[in-house]
């Protein structure tokens, strides 16, 4: 307890700021809270509360985060992540009417949550495969004096088990297990019975469906029949609808070349053939059955028909008592693409189709048009709607109002009212995959007008200069209006606003372009001085469905940014605009991965191919070592042969047997050093071990739980140093980050019986200096030496000198990295991503100072360096959390960037969720902070100036007076 | 028609008594004066003295440069008086950089760079035909101690971290060591 209390003490002596005050938050940084793209049969409008008419748009997305936005703004309600990295077309999510809770199903969990804050009520994990249906019980049975309905859902990939659960613990009341070995496929309910719908593979090829009703109460089997679809239902997307409930308990398909259309009530054995429509000829390639959940609602459904250049739809009425189907109307064929949504009122069923131009609601009754509205406003008619979900309410007379939901190809969700824009959320930014900085340089013009002078002679320089200066005059009126709007913001403003009118630096270089590529092909711009709002956006390339952009390299050159696919296809891209300039072909061979080279101040992005050549090899300079992994996993250093294509490895890293590499850390590009020694407290120097070629490889050994970091002069392939750890969770993310002359890294750790060296459980954060000698004003071997190689014989002999120092934390650590200013003389920062708070932590480089005294008080010479007690426990002060009070939730990646203030880093984080933000991590020493009275000083001057005005006078009038009258 | 003003009647005995000191009497050698009692220390000072030194035989030029050489010499010895009382000073002052102690090192800085300027300014009145070469070990020893006072003052100074002595302070000239390979990281 007093460990605690003196580190809180010490922490709290250490910062500079005693808090974090509201006003001084969420100025300069900014946060795109996301869900990811949603998907059309997990998205709905749903009414938490049955005394409240208010509802929410619920979602469970491709990202597998389950979600609650308010429909009115468009913000935020609430989200919990469901499954990470699973498929999303076997994730469910449905609510039950007029009740508090939606469930969703994802692999093999299936969980409860309060609908109105997102709390879980239940979770439960089944070991039966994952989950291929779930749907709440609208039973009557269940509705009396049960706080929660139930929910059947159906499991497994070869034999299909059916699980009623309860609605309020999760827990199973009974259970079906299909032994046949036909392929589970969907669950749906009537009032008493349960229908199991699994399909039958046919003796030479397709499916029949087979339907199993299920006693609701007990889940005995009542009845079982076949349906002879082998011929249609050749593979299992052919299958357009099962009904879910007793609302329309129907089975619908269609044959492969998507000529006719086959109903089946379920429980009769009676199908009902309708043939597609193709009055045109033009091939129809998707139906779309879109039919009403709701129970009590009237049983039409409407099939829509997407053909390459349009779209048609029909609604179909059911006759229960008869047990027929029957056309009822025909919607008339459009032009494009279009999509429908079905929203139950009452009993009534209404369609709402939206195409880029319009919205039409029509009755599910009758073709007669309820209302249509002219998209305005919209970035519909740019991007086309994939799906929507509609909610619709009916005004006095028969007017309406239509709020639609729509999800566009583009993956951004919009809210249109009455056909009016009213929000949307950028959800395609949810799967960033690179991201890179571009500086917006205010003065290029300048710098290539400078060149030129520079390059010519005095005489036509001069005249060069005198040209530009009266060129420059046209410019002074514009400037001078822009004065008193300059000098008032600076006086009154906020002096973290940036002035965003048009795409021009600021004077301090807080604004940049983020260029963010996502998964699904497009590449964005945000600003990063106008909190992160997108400037543009380009679809780059169009990826099939369910496929992700694989992104290896990106390269901000000047004005243009080029980004590497894994296929070897290159897009680049004007920075300002985002116009495609350029587009390079896919290669034969796979990208591995990318290395940026630099060579006569070019910089250029070359392929490593999979088979470890290198792209343009003569772009890279003599004696230049490629660090790569190659194909068996091991850390690998090649070079080029002069004259040659080809490239031959100068040193590879195997780790020991029954290790694996897991991690590869190297310095960053820019990581500027600003003294190469460190200062002790008696001004003798430890001079810092500074090579721009270190190599950090983490391996694991599975079998052992051990953790191994080797550190490695990626030019020779010499190992430098290495450090062990046992007990280690290998399956636990093992983050590192590699800086100046000290790395840093965490893992978990178990205590280790019989261990010769001290473990400990928990989470772990390892920091560790380089030094050329351990002894104070010694440079080591190489003495003072300005250069070195380290493919010398006696390189081997020159080691660092490493101390370190482990500390326990309290989180996990998913990311790190190191903050990056100009010159490197600001003190560096390391930022961790904390996956479980969904914060990101910025912890001072200060306090992972190795040399802190252990067990003792530090010296007055200590002291003065700054060094304070170690204490093993280093807990993360609230103060250091840059995010505040954000959930910024699953970020992969945060990359910083220097900017022309020597205090200041630019902070970006990306993943699910985009995050930005500035630090200061020795405050802002060389800007004026918020506190600077500019007001006061400017009033003091013109005090004082006015008093000199007054007193001048009479002080003048009185010496003369004074001459005057003296005798 | 101016008339005339008749003389002002002469002063009267008491005011002329009061005007004139009375005339002193030769006092008799018996009676000796009483303690503490100067002859002629009642306001003629000056006058006395004039008497006095006019009594005196003036002295001679050797006896002149033996005066001035002790003058001198107390006049080069008076640096080296003052550095027990600088040193405990700057011993108190202690070695952080504040105004106060800042501002003592500067005087203590100052005095002796001062002295050391003007040497031959100090001694030109103790300059004489003769005693040139002994006024020459003087001022040596004059600058001596100056010198031991500026000794004082390097050493507070060095005290006070101020003096480049230490590596730290040649850090900034020093330069990285720089690698003749390169190698570019391309496993990302």
């Amino acid at each position: 307890m007093r460990l605690f209390a003196s580190s809180a003490l010490v922490l709290s002596l250490l910062s500079p700021v005693y808090a974090v005050f509201q006003d001084e938050a969420y100025h300069t940084d900014f946060h795109h809270a996301l869900l990811g793209t949603p998907q059309e049969h997990t998205t709905f409008f749903h009414r938490p509360q049955s005394v409240s008419k208010a509802s929410l748009l619920y979602t469970l997305s491709e990202k597998g985060i389950l979600g609650a936005v308010n429909p009115r703004n468009g913000s935020l309600v609430w989200r919990q992540v469901l499954g990470d990295g699973l498929p999303p077309t076997n994730a469910f999510l449905r609510a039950g009417e007029d009740e508090d809770a939606v469930v969703g199903a994802i692999g093999d969990h299936v969980s409860s949550w309060s609908a109105l804050d997102g709390k879980l009520v239940w979770s439960n994990v089944f070991g039966d495969g994952p989950a291929r249906d779930l749907e709440v019980l609208e039973l009557e049975e269940g509705k009396v004096n049960r706080p929660a309905k139930d929910v059947v859902t159906l499991f497994g990939t070869e034999k299909g088990v059916v699980k009623r659960l309860d609605g309020a613990t999760g827990d199973v009341k009974w259970e079906f297990k299909d032994q046949s070995g036909d392929l589970p496929y969907q669950v749906s309910s009537s009032a008493t019975s349960i229908y199991y719908i699994s399909l039958h593979p046919a003796l030479i090829k397709g499916y029949k469906i087979k339907v199993t009703t299920l006693d609701a109460l007990t889940g005995a089997q009542t009845g079982q029949y076949t349906l002879n679809t082998d011929s249609d239902v050749t593979s299992a997307d052919l299958i357009l609808f099962v009904g879910s409930n007793a609302a329309l308990p129907v089975v619908a398909w269609t044959d492969p070349s998507h000529k006719t259309l086959k109903v089946n009530l379920l429980g009769s054995r009676q199908i009902s053939t309708f043939n597609v429509p193709s009055e045109s000829g033009e091939r129809v390639e998707k139906i779309i059955l879109h039919a009403p959940h709701v129970i009590n609602s009237v049983p039409h459904f409407l099939v829509h028909y997407q053909s390459p250049s349009s779209h048609s739809a029909e609604v179909y009425h059911i006759d229960l008592s008869a047990g027929t189907v029957s056309k009822a109307y025909s919607l008339p064929k459009l032009a494009g693409k279009g999509t429908f949504s079905t929203t139950t009122v009452d009993a009534n069923v209404f369609f709402t189709r939206s195409t880029q131009e319009e919205f039409v609601l029509v009755s599910s009754a009758s073709h007669g048009i309820l209302g249509r509205w002219p998209v305005r406003g919209a970035s519909l008619a740019i991007d086309a709607p994939v799906h929507g979900v509609s909610e619709v309410v009916a005004k006095t007379g028969s007017t309406y109002a239509v709020r639609s939901a729509v999800t566009l190809t583009s993956g951004e969700w919009q809210l249109i009212r009455n056909g009016d824009f009213d929000w949307s959320r950028p959800e395609y930014l949810a799967g960033v995959v690179a991201a890179d900085w571009a500086e917006l340089e205010e003065q290029k013009d300048l710098a290539r007008e400078l060149e030129v002078e520079g390059h010519e002679n005095v005489l036509s320089a001069y005249i060069h200069r005198v040209k530009r200066h009266l060129r420059d005059l046209e410019g002074l009126p514009a400037w001078i209006q822009r004065l008193p709007s300059r000098l008032a913001g600076s006086l009154f403003g906020d002096h973290n606003v940036i002035p965003t009118d048009g795409l021009h630096a600021d004077s301090f270089g807080f604004r940049k372009l983020i260029l963010v590529a996502t998964e699904n092909g497009r590449v964005l711009a945000l600003d990063s001085g106008d909190v992160g709002k997108i400037v543009w956006a380009t679809t780059v390339i169009d990826l099939g469905p369910g496929k992700k952009w694989d992104v290896k390299g990106m390269l901000v050159n000047g004005d243009a940014v080029q980004i590497r696919s894994g296929t070897g296809e290159q897009v680049t891209l004007e920075v300002l605009t985002g116009k495609v300039l350029q587009r390079e072909p896919a290669k034969p061979a796979k990208v591995e991965s990318t290395a940026i080279i630099e060579e006569a101040g070019q910089l250029s992005l070359l392929s490593i191919y999979e088979d470890e050549t290198i792209e343009a090899p003569e772009l890279i300079g003599e004696g230049t070592v490629i660090v790569l992994q190659g194909k068996n996993g091991n850390a690998k250093g090649v070079q080029v042969v002069p004259g040659q294509k080809s490239s031959v490895p100068v040193w590879e890293f195997a780790p020991p047997a029954g290790e694996r590499i897991v991690g590869l850390t190297s310095r960053a590009a820019h990581d500027p050093v600003a003294s190469i020694g460190k200062v002790l407290g008696d001004r003798s120097v430890m001079y810092k071990y500074l090579n721009p070629n270190l190599l950090l490889v983490t391996t694991v050994s599975d079998a052992q739980s051990t953790l191994s970091f080797h550190l490695l002069d990626s030019t020779s392939g010499n190992v430098l140093y290495t450090a062990s750890h046992e007990g280690v969770a290998t399956s636990r993310p093992i983050t590192s980050a590699l800086s100046e002359n000290w790395f840093t890294y965490a893992f978990w750790a178990d205590v280790v019986e019989g261990s010769t060296s001290a473990t400990s459980k928990g989470y772990q954060l390892v920091v560790a200096e380089l030094y050329e000698s351990s002894i104070p004003n010694d440079r080591g071997l190489l003495g003072s030496r300005n250069n070195y190689s380290s493919v010398d014989a006696s390189a081997t002999d020159n080691q660092p000198h490493v101390i370190s120092q482990a500390y326990r934390i309290p989180e996990e650590i998913s990311g790190m990295t190191v903050t990056q200013t100009r010159q490197g003389i600001t003190s560096r920062e390391l930022l961790c991503t904390l996956s479980s708070s969904n914060a990101i932590v910025a912890i001072p480089r200060m306090v992972l100072d190795p040399r802190r005294p252990l067990g003792r008080d530090p010296t007055p010479a200590e002291a003065e360096e700054g060094l304070f007690r170690y204490v093993p426990t280093l807990e993360f002060n609230p103060q250091w959390i840059i995010t505040h009070k954000r959930e910024v939730a699953g970020i992969d990646q945060v990359i910083t960037s220097p900017t022309l203030l020597e205090s200041t880093s630019l902070v970006f984080a990306y993943g699910l969720d985009v995050f930005g933000t500035r630090v200061a991590p020795s405050r802002q020493f060389d800007i004026l902070g918020k506190e600077f009275g500019k007001v006061q000083l400017i009033g003091t001057v013109l005090a004082v100036a006015a008093g000199v005005a007054i007193l001048a006078p009479m002080v003048r009038r009185k010496q003369i007076n004074a001459q005057w009258q003296s005798p | 028609m101016v008339e005339q003003v008749p003389l002002p009647p002469p002063p009267p005995q008491w005011v002329l008594d009061l005007d004139s000191k009375p005339i002193r009497k030769s006092k008799p050698a018996s009676i000796p004066d009483p303690p503490g009692y100067v002859a002629g220390g009642t306001g003629n000072t000056k006058r006395t003295k004039q008497t006095q030194q006019q009594q005196r035989t003036p002295p001679t030029a050797e006896e002149t440069n033996q005066l001035k050489l002790k003058k001198a010499w107390e006049l080069a010895l008076a640096p080296a008086k003052q550095l027990p009382m600088n040193g405990i000073m700057m011993y108190m002052s202690g070695n952080s950089l504040q105004i106060f102690s800042i501002m003592m090192v500067f005087m203590l800085f100052k005095g002796p760079i001062q002295g050391l300027m003007n040497v031959n300014q100090v001694f030109s009145r103790f300059e004489a035909e003769g005693i040139q070469s002994q006024m020459l070990g003087i001022k040596l020893v004059y600058v001596l101690m100056q010198l031991l006072a500026l000794g004082l003052g390097v050493w507070k100074v060095n005290g006070m971290g101020l003096l480049p002595t230490a590596r730290s302070d040649w850090l900034a000239w020093e330069t990285e060591r720089l690698p003749l390979e390169r190698a570019i990281p391309a496993f990302r």
